[in-house]
Formats: C-alpha cells, sequence, structure tokens
C-alpha cells in the first residue's frame, strides 16, 4: 500500500495546501481505518488494499467525454482541468469559490470528522491538491442543468474534490459523472451545502472498467426548507465504496434518495448512508437497491438517527435486493436510532431473485427466458434511473446494465 | 395533549417481589480463579469431565474481552468482587418436599410458585432454583412415568451423565462468548430436560429462577433434549429483591431438537431492575440457542422482557434440519433508566427452513430499548424464507428506540422479508377510546397490549394473563 506508507513517512510532497497538512497528520497516527469497526468490517480487505496500492496521479491525463451534450445549454465541468470558471447571466451565476472560502468550509467539515467514519474524506482531502479541487457557488433561478465528471486513468490513484455552496432559492439539476479507466483507483469527495430554499435534483452516476475501484463519498448539509433529490447508480468496479453523509442541520428539509448497485464477476459494492435530523419536522423517502450476480458482493448499511430535537420526523428507508446466483451474497442493515417521541420511522429490506411467477407469466406468452428476466431487470432498473436528472436519454443507462458483461 | 400529569397519579406499586429471604446461606468467598472452579465442582461433586469443561472455559474466559458493541452502558464489572457459588444450607439429603426448609417454600409461595402439594393442581411442572442450587422439582414421578426426565443440571450430571457429556457445550460452546465462557466456567444449576422418542411432555415444565444474595452472582445453564417426534412447552420466570447494587446474571440456555421434534420455550424475566434513579438492578447477560438437528423440527422463543437494569439477550436458532422452523416472539419494555439489546439469530443452514421473528420494543422514561438481530440465508438453504417484523413505540421524549438488524443472505432461491416502524401511541386513538368514557390510564393500558399481542398470543395460557398484569404495572407513572 504505497500511499499509506507515504502518508505514514510524511515522505509525499512539497507545496502541501493547509487542509491537507491536518488530513495528513489525522491519518498519521492511523493511516488505516479500523477494520474490525462496524462500518469497515464487510470491506474486502484485499481489495481495499489493491485501492491504495496504485501510486498517486496528481496531473490529469487529457481525457474524452464519452458522450456527446444533449443540449447546448448543459454546462459541463471537469475536475481537475484547470478552467476559471465565472458564468454571470441574466437570472443566475455560476463562479468558482475562492481558495479562502474553500479553506474555511473544509477546515470546519474536518473539525467534524471521525477518523473511522470520514476516513474516505481524509484520504480524499490528503491528497486532493489545489488543482483537483472544484468549488463552486450556485445562485439564481432557471440556471441550466449541470454536468460534472471525474476522471481516474490508468494504473493511477486519482483523488477528486468538489464543494458546491447552493445559495437560497435556488433550484438546480446536477449530474455528476464518476469514470474510471481500467487498472485505477479514485477517490472522490463532493460537499453540499444547500442554503434555505434551495432544491437540487442531484445524480452520482460511477462506472469503471476492467478492475478499477472508487471510493465516492458525498456529505450534505440541509439548511431549513431545502429539498435535496439523490440518484445514484454505481456498477462495474472491481470494488466501490460509497459513503452517504446527510445531515439536516436545522430539520424542515426533505431528502429523497434512490440508489442502485450492481455487481457482478468478484466485484465488491458497498452504499453506506447516515442520515441525521437535527430539527423537527424532517422528511427522508429513501430506497437503495442492490443486485448481486456471479461471486459479487454487495452491501448496504443505512442509519437514520433522530435526536431529540427532530420531533414529527417522517423518516422511511426500503433496501430492496435480488440475488442472482448461488455464489453471489448480499448483506443489508438498515437501522433506526430513535429518541424522539413524536416520530415516525420504517424501514424494510427484502432480499429474493426474479419473481417466478411473472417470469412464468411472460413465458406462456411467448417471450424467452432471457427476454423475460431482461423485462423484469429493466422495471427493477428503471424506478432508479429514471430518478437521476439529465441522464435519462443520452447516457443509455438502461441499455448499459441490461447489455453489457 | 396526553396529560401527563394523569398517569403519574397512578398508584404507583412497587416492585412486588423485592422481599430477601432472610436464610442461612453457605456462600464461597469472593473472587475467581481456578481454585474456586474446583472448589464449585467438588461441592457438586462432578464428574472429571465437568471440571476439565469448567476449567478450559476459565482458560479461554480469560482471553477473552468483554463485548462492547451493544448500544448498553454500564460501569465495568468487577469479576472479582462476586460470589460465584451460594447456597441455603439444608440437610444433606432431601427426599421429599416437606424436608425442604419451610422458609424456601414460603419465599416461593410469596413469588405465586405453587411447590408445596395443595397447590400441584396447576398441572405445571417446576423445578425452583434459589441463588445457585435447585430447590426442588415437582411432579416428578408423574414424569418419570412417561419416560421425561425433569431435574436440576446438578442431579442430572450424577444421574444422567452421559446425556450431559455427549449434549452439554455443543450447542453454546464455552468459547462462543465471554459471558458464555464465564458461564460455563461457574455454573452452579439450572434445569435439564429429556424427552424421549414419541413422547408429548403431559404437562408443561417451568423453571423459577430467584437471586437471593445480593453480593452473589446466579449462573445457571439449562438443558432441553427433545428426541424425535416429541413436543415439550417449558417456561421460566425469574425475579430478585432489591439491592443497591448491581447483581450479575449469565445464564447459559441450550435446545436440540430432532426430527419432528419441537420445544416451546417462554420467558418472562422480571429480575429487579433497579429504582428510579437507576441504582441497582440486575445485569442480565444470557446467551440462549437451540439447535434444530432433525428434519422438520421447530423451535419457538417467546420472551417477555420487562426487568433488570442491563438486558444483553438474544435467543437463536440454528437451523440445520430440512424444513426445519424457528421462531421469535418478543416483547421488551424499558422503564426508567433500564437499558435492553435484545433480538434474535435465525441462522439458516439447511434447506428449506423457515424463520419468524416478531419483536415488539416499548421504551418509556429515560430507557433505551435496542432490538439486535440477524437473519443469515447460507449457501444450502434453498427455499428457505425468513420474515421478520420489529415494532418500537416510544413513551415520552427522553426514552430512545433503536434498530439495528443484520441481513446476510448467499442463497439467491430463499426469501428474507424485514420490516420495521417506530411510532408513539396515536392520540386519536387514545381520544377515541377516552371519548367512549375509557380511562386514559387505562386506554394506553390497551394500546399497549394490543400493541403486544401478536406476542402474547404465543404464550402459554399462564404467562398470558401474567404478561399483560405486568405490562401495566410498569409503565405506571411513565406515560406523557
Amino acid at each position: 500500500m504505497e500511499i499509506i506508507e507515504k502518508i505514514r513517512t510524511n515522505k509525499s510532497r512539497d507545496n502541501l495546501t493547509e487542509i491537507q497538512k491536518i488530513c495528513l497528520h489525522k491519518l498519521q497516527s492511523s493511516p488505516l481505518p479500523n477494520l474490525k469497526s462496524e462500518l469497515w468490517r464487510l470491506s474486502n480487505k484485499s481489495k481495499l488494499s489493491n485501492f491504495l496500492d496504485y501510486s498517486f496521479n496528481e496531473k490529469d491525463s487529457k481525457f474524452d467525454i464519452p458522450y456527446p451534450k444533449n443540449s447546448q445549454s448543459t454546462i459541463r465541468l471537469i475536475i481537475g482541468e484547470n478552467c476559471q470558471i465565472k458564468l454571470i447571466e441574466k437570472n443566475y451565476s455560476i463562479q468558482q469559490l475562492s481558495e479562502d472560502e474553500l479553506q474555511k468550509y473544509i477546515k470546519e467539515q474536518i473539525s467534524y470528522f471521525d477518523q473511522n467514519e470520514n476516513w474516505s474524506d481524509l484520504l480524499n482531502l490528503s491528497l486532493s491538491c489545489k488543482n483537483n479541487i472544484l468549488g463552486l457557488n450556485i445562485n439564481g433561478s432557471k440556471i441550466p442543468p449541470i454536468e460534472i465528471f471525474s476522471h481516474a486513468s490508468s494504473n493511477s490513484l486519482n483523488a477528486k474534490t468538489l464543494v458546491i455552496f447552493l445559495e437560497k432559492n435556488c433550484e438546480v439539476e446536477l449530474l455528476q459523472v464518476n469514470l474510471s479507466e481500467e487498472n485505477s483507483s479514485l477517490s472522490q469527495s463532493t460537499f453540499f451545502c444547500l442554503k434555505e430554499n434551495s432544491s437540487v435534483n442531484h445524480g452520482v452516476v460511477s462506472y469503471g472498467e476492467n478492475r478499477s475501484n472508487l471510493l465516492n463519498s458525498l456529505n450534505v448539509i440541509q439548511q431549513n426548507n431545502s429539498a435535496y433529490n439523490l440518484g445514484s447508480l454505481h456498477f462495474k468496479f472491481n470494488y466501490a465504496r460509497f459513503e452517504i453523509n446527510i445531515k439536516q442541520s436545522a430539520g424542515n428539509a426533505k431528502t429523497n434518495i434512490k440508489g442502485m448497485q450492481i455487481t457482478k464477476k468478484d466485484e465488491q459494492i458497498s452504499t453506506y448512508t447516515k442520515i441525521e435530523f437535527n430539527g423537527p419536522n424532517g422528511f427522508l423517502d429513501q430506497i437503495n437497491k442492490s443486485l448481486a450476480d456471479d461471486k459479487s458482493h454487495a452491501i448496504f448499511e443505512g442509519s437514520i438517527i433522530v435526536p431529540k430535537i427532530a420531533q414529527r420526523t417522517n423518516a422511511s428507508q426500503l433496501s430492496r435486493n435480488l440475488l442472482l446466483s448461488n455464489f453471489a451474497q448480499i448483506d443489508t442493515k438498515p437501522q433506526l436510532e430513535i429518541i424522539a417521541d413524536d416520530v415516525k420511522c420504517k424501514h424494510g429490506a427484502t432480499i429474493s431473485q426474479l419473481n417466478e411467477e411473472e417470469l412464468f407469466y411472460m413465458r406462456t406468452r411467448g417471450i424467452t427466458l432471457t427476454e423475460a428476466s431482461k423485462l423484469q431487470l429493466s422495471s427493477y432498473f428503471q424506478e432508479i434511473i429514471s430518478f437521476i436528472p439529465i441522464s435519462k436519454d443520452k447516457w443509455d443507462l438502461l441499455d448499459k446494465l441490461l447489455n453489457e458483461n | 395533549m396526553v396529560n401527563e400529569n394523569l398517569v403519574k397519579d397512578v398508584v404507583k406499586e412497587p416492585y412486588k417481589y423485592g422481599f430477601v429471604t432472610d436464610i442461612e446461606t453457605e456462600k464461597i468467598e469472593k473472587g475467581l480463579n481456578e481454585d474456586i472452579i474446583k472448589l464449585i465442582s467438588q461441592k457438586k461433586e462432578e464428574p472429571k469431565f465437568l471440571l476439565d469443561f469448567r476449567l478450559k472455559a476459565f482458560k479461554k474466559w480469560q482471553k477473552m474481552k468483554e463485548p462492547d458493541w451493544a448500544a448498553l452502558g454500564y460501569k465495568k464489572i468487577d469479576y472479582q468482587d462476586i460470589i460465584y457459588y451460594s447456597a441455603p444450607k439444608q440437610k444433606e439429603k432431601i427426599s421429599s418436599l416437606d424436608e425442604v426448609d419451610p422458609k424456601l417454600l414460603e419465599t416461593f409461595d410469596k413469588l405465586g410458585i405453587p411447590l408445596t402439594e395443595q397447590k400441584k393442581l396447576t398441572n405445571v411442572a417446576v423445578d425452583a432454583v434459589f441463588d445457585s442450587v435447585s430447590i426442588a422439582t415437582t411432579f416428578r414421578e408423574e414424569l418419570a412415568e412417561h419416560g421425561v426426565i425433569f431435574c436440576s443440571i446438578s442431579e442430572a450430571v450424577k444421574n444422567h451423565a452421559d446425556l450431559i457429556e455427549k449434549y452439554l457445550g455443543t450447542v453454546v460452546p464455552a468459547s462462543d462468548n465471554y459471558f458464555a465462557a464465564l458461564n460455563s466456567a461457574v455454573f452452579s444449576d439450572g434445569s435439564f430436560v429429556y424427552i424421549p422418542k414419541g413422547v408429548t411432555c403431559p404437562m408443561d415444565l417451568s423453571s423459577y429462577f430467584r437471586i437471593n444474595s445480593g453480593d452473589s452472582g446466579q449462573f445457571e445453564r439449562t438443558l432441553i433434549i427433545a428426541e424425535e417426534s416429541s413436543s415439550v412447552s417449558y417456561l421460566e420466570g425469574c425475579t430478585a429483591p432489591m439491592f443497591d447494587t448491581n447483581t450479575l446474571h449469565a445464564a447459559v440456555v441450550e435446545l436440540i431438537v430432532l426430527d419432528d421434534a419441537s420445544i416451546k420455550y417462554s420467558t418472562v424475566q422480571n429480575w429487579y431492575a433497579g429504582d428510579e434513579e437507576g441504582v441497582g438492578g440486575i445485569f442480565n447477560f444470557v446467551t440462549k440457542r437451540g439447535k434444530c438437528l432433525g428434519k422438520r423440527s421447530k423451535i419457538s422463543w417467546s420472551q417477555v422482557e420487562t426487568g433488570s437494569a442491563i438486558t444483553w439477550k438474544y435467543p437463536s436458532c440454528l437451523l440445520l434440519g430440512e424444513e426445519s422452523v424457528g421462531e421469535f416472539y418478543s416483547v421488551a419494555l424499558t422503564n426508567n433508566l433500564q437499558q435492553a439489546d435484545t433480538g434474535t439469530k435465525m441462522i439458516h443452514i439447511g434447506p428449506k427452513t423457515k424463520s419468524t421473528i416478531v419483536s415488539k420494543g416499548i421504551s418509556a422514561g429515560n430507557s433505551k430499548n435496542s432490538y439486535r438481530g440477524l437473519v443469515k440465508m447460507g449457501t444450502k438453504a434453498t427455499g428457505s424464507r425468513n420474515y421478520s417484523q420489529c415494532d418500537s413505540m416510544l413513551i415520552g421524549d427522553q426514552a430512545s428506540a433503536n434498530t439495528f438488524p443484520y441481513i446476510k443472505s448467499q442463497q439467491p432461491n430463499s426469501e428474507i422479508e424485514h420490516e420495521a416502524s417506530t411510532c408513539r401511541i396515536s392520540e386519536d386513538q387514545l381520544f377515541y377510546l377516552q371519548s367512549r368514557g375509557i380511562e386514559f390510564e387505562e386506554a394506553v393500558s390497551m394500546m399497549v397490549s394490543g400493541f403486544c399481542r401478536d406476542v402474547f398470543n404465543q404464550l402459554p395460557m399462564e404467562f398470558a394473563a401474567e404478561a399483560d398484569k405486568l405490562l401495566a404495572l410498569k409503565l405506571e407513572g411513565s406515560v406523557g
């Protein structure tokens, strides 16, 4: 684990930013997370060490976005391409955060970090250099859709960080795409701050190639009356971990999450979510779907935390899983931790295979087993895919999921 | 809004089993080491294999660490400050109940346990355990006629050593967990049940555990074996006096079920829970596990957990036999400063195995009530099914309810369904009942009882009525 060794000996690089120094310092005493802890015990140790085996790549190699823009108005940004962003139009503005603003915000976040719980972020921030941090302030109305790309090139470990401030009363559609080339590792951390009355439809699509790895961490702070909708999809990773951390800082906010992970071969993809309600009248509707085939392993752990202050919280969480092979495995653990008494919280979890009766019905109508299975799967996928903004048509996600591999 | 004071005004009935029996007891010195274990074994005149079992367990225990993963907070237990053997002084051999110290009989009388002849009419055979030893077992002759063995485990060690040697520690090995290892090293008494092939036990069997001394722990061990096509219903009750100190209770229960046999194991746990300030109370760390070895075998756990300052308990089923069935029905109520981390493990190993989990948690006062369960489908568990339902009810805004279900599947041909909900007592329903002239506290009691109905229905008759009353009693003064 080259990276860990570097962190430990601190022989890495000169010109470290203050944030990098703080994070390195935090990591030095124990550079790896506690693999026996609840958050890491199911993680495949050799895959995690494989993630850390690549040498760190600071400079980005050029890469081509595999899909054309579907409309001219869409704004496309690539993290790492050192472009100055300053879009000031009549109705809206999208501006790069100043270094001071960035530092101040990230520093504040780090102060709450727990070495184990936020290890992915600490690693990311200790590696991400100035060029690989993109900070945006979005303000105004009628904002065109935004696409943001993170990319990992072959045989290297890449770290990308995205910070977004969404100003008051602002509405935006944002699609984040994480692409990993063969034999690569990508560490992606995203920090989202939704101010009052703002709303975002956030899509996260991550897919890799042969033997690519991903550590994707998403931290969201929601202020009063904000609405955060997340549609996410992770597939084709040797090892991927998606950590979602959402805090409704004063309650009164809405969160909708629809996520999906698909594992094949010997892949391991896991999703960990932690949703905290720090005020009354919070709302959460979450569904997470997993599909595990071949010898793969899909993991979901979701916790909902409702302290005493969060009265009248209404939260529901559902984990639906399809297990398609005798050698695959699924672990799921939805959890509720509740102290407030005037709340409605529920969770559910199911693990099964494709519905045989439905398959039989279709086959009696002359549809082949393969086609019938595909039809069933497409309806299973569609619920999530239709929730991912912008991507709907051009990304052919459904087609990718059904016909590749 | 619900009137908080209304219920607080309801007469607060104290823990009615909190009395101490003043009886001469034989205690060994405090502390735990190999000599103490040898002394316990010697006092019980045990064969060598059992002493070896104990010593091996002790060695393992010394290397283990007390588990800290449960959502429980309690002050560290000093294992050297506990008396590991305490027994009421009695005549050497007791041939009939008449020779039992009347004070002991009186104690169990007070607890409502029918040991004396005139009370035997209730048709439940009882094994009464007082501190570290079994005092009496009723109905033994009647049971013997059917070939059923029901006695204390110490007697079983003497009279049925072969069965003990064959089965002890096969379901819960000594190294299973910290508390099971401790129990394996120092267990003093408990019940032993053997139901021979083809026999349906003619009456319910029951154990009653009573802790009397404040400084000794209770470490009982129960072993129940149901041979092919047999069945038994077993009841367990527990109480303890009120002490300011915390008393440790670490028990192990092992069930073994062969082809077509079934065991129904019901518990009403009412150990002293400590006072409103959280002073005193029993630390209850129990390992209960059943092995469905045979085809179509069945284990059903039902429990009503209302007592103990700390509860750490996960009655589990290992479903090995084809088409074997595991069930878990639980009501856990915590009040004041009680903490409970309880649930079950259903490990599906054999094909076509089925399990059902119904757990109801009620937390009131400043208490903490967690459900923690594991459902696992092994690679060979084709056609298996699990259904789990965990509901929590919160009473008052200081109590906490947590749900931690662990679900793991390695078999595509199986189905797992889990659902959980958390809510409070519905004000609409309360209003409805009150508008029909039902008193507030009675309405709350009715709703709690309704909430727990699925579980109470699974309890044997004697327990169901008692459980209802127990819940109402425990909740008094806590509804707001």
